[in-house]
């Protein structure tokens, strides 16, 4: 299967870079496989999972929050903001996070500390789920 | 006479060695806060490079659309975001990084956003106001936080309180080398660089060409903010270790001076001691 060069950037590390068969990541309008010869596209990513096909092994998985992704027909360059690989995730803090969120959300005065814990607790709620699968 | 000089130099050695004991202190500190600064610098370029290079390329490749982010508005007022140190004694690291702003504001009417002590207390001096202050965020600043300033600093835009935004920094080049920088980070530039996109190049931007720039202008901003905060805290530590490690060689070369003028000192209280017994025993 064709391959394209695939290059994921955190501001930690340089997350991957090399030759993926198949990329499928959540944007924010829902998820979205890319292969070799996509066209160019931009797109905001989302708080989701990403699922990484190598040539020859066994599908990565990773948990992916914010950022954009930059897809071309030879290369794919996203950039996020967090991303950890599913073997990576501190599921107790994880778990953690999200009874902290929860406990904010129910005492949140304003719509902006609303949101802020809404999200905090989505971001946990991916990681555990992606370590989970 | 000779007894009190000698008295003198010993005291002044003394607090030489003690100035010395401090910088050396400062000298060490800095290199290990160096270390681990150089370490974050070196992994958070890969992302600064990247997130730089790909939004040139998107906004090369795009045209026939505004966004609030995208689009210059007259120019009343500029924003600059101005990096500076938590601390002093660290050589020319400050006041290097503030001449450039200065030079740059100058004429315009700036105002600034403050990140690190210094550049605090410096720009409440200055006749440019300060609209916003970070101090504290240089050593530990993690994506959250540069996410949160980052917020703070586009709000102000978009209600108007400048019209373009600049960020100067400390590029760590080396930790011999620090350069300060200035980067426009908005409105995005947008201008395209001479060679036309080629025929079929055509972007499809999910969901709307204005949305997917509201959503990752913000995005890019604090990606840049984290950038320059990294860079330039792992600069001040250089620069401090620098400056240390020049202020111990001084102290010590003072040291070895007066150690020599101690000892001439001594050695002249002993030859007088001795002329005036001889002097006396003569008298006899």
């Amino acid at each position: 299967m064709a391959t394209f060069h695939l290059q994921i950037v955190t501001p930690n590390r340089m997350f991957f870079n090399g030759e993926a068969e198949k990329l499928v990541v959540r944007t924010a309008e829902g998820d979205i496989g890319v292969l070799h010869g996509h066209t160019h596209m931009v797109a905001p990513l989302g708080i989701g999972p990403m699922e990484v096909y190598l040539p020859g092994e066994k599908p990565r998985l990773a948990a992916i929050a914010n950022g954009f992704v930059k897809v071309g027909p030879e290369s794919c360059t996203l950039v996020a903001i967090t991303c950890e690989w599913a073997e990576e995730i501190d599921v107790d803090r994880a778990q953690r996070a999200k009874a902290a969120a929860e406990e904010t959300l129910k005492a949140a005065q304003g719509e902006r500390e609303q949101d802020v814990a809404e999200l905090k607790l989505k971001r946990a709620l991916n990681r555990i789920s992606v370590s989970g699968r | 006479m000779a007894a009190s000089s000698m008295k003198d130099i010993k005291r002044r050695i003394k607090s030489v060695q003690s100035t010395m004991q401090i910088t050396k202190a400062m000298e060490l500190v800095a290199s290990s806060k160096l270390r681990r600064a150089k370490e974050k610098a070196e992994e958070t370029r890969p992302f600064f490079d990247t997130l730089y290079a790909v939004m040139s390329e998107i906004a090369e490749g795009t045209k026939g659309f505004t966004s609030r982010f995208t689009t210059p508005r007259e120019v009343k007022s500029v924003g600059y975001i101005v990096v500076g140190g938590e601390r002093g004694l660290a050589g020319g690291y400050n006041s290097n990084v503030f001449k450039l702003s200065d030079a740059h504001m100058k004429g315009k009417d700036a105002k600034v956003i403050a990140i690190g002590k210094k550049a605090c207390e410096y720009y409440r001096k200055s006749s440019h106001p300060v609209v916003l202050e970070y101090s504290g965020v240089g050593e530990h600043i993690d994506v959250p936080e540069s996410y949160a300033i980052a917020q703070a600093i586009l709000k102000l835009y978009d209600q108007g309180e400048f019209d373009e935004l600049y960020i100067s920094y400390t590029n760590f080049i080396n930790t011999l080398t620090q350069e300060p920088a200035i980067i426009k980070v908005l409105p995005v530039n947008l201008e395209p660089s001479g060679q036309p996109a080629g025929p079929g190049v055509l972007t499809i931007y999910e969901p709307s060409p204005e949305e997917v720039f509201d959503a990752i202008v913000p995005e890019y901003v604090a990606g840049i903010l984290h950038g320059a905060v990294v860079e330039s805290f792992a600069s001040e530590q250089a620069a401090r270790r620098t400056a240390m490690e020049t202020a111990s060689d001084n102290a010590q070369e003072l040291v070895n001076d007066l150690d020599l003028k101690y000892n001439r000192a001594r050695q002249a209280a002993i030859t007088q001691e001795i002329t005036e017994i001889v002097a006396g025993a003569g008298a006899l």
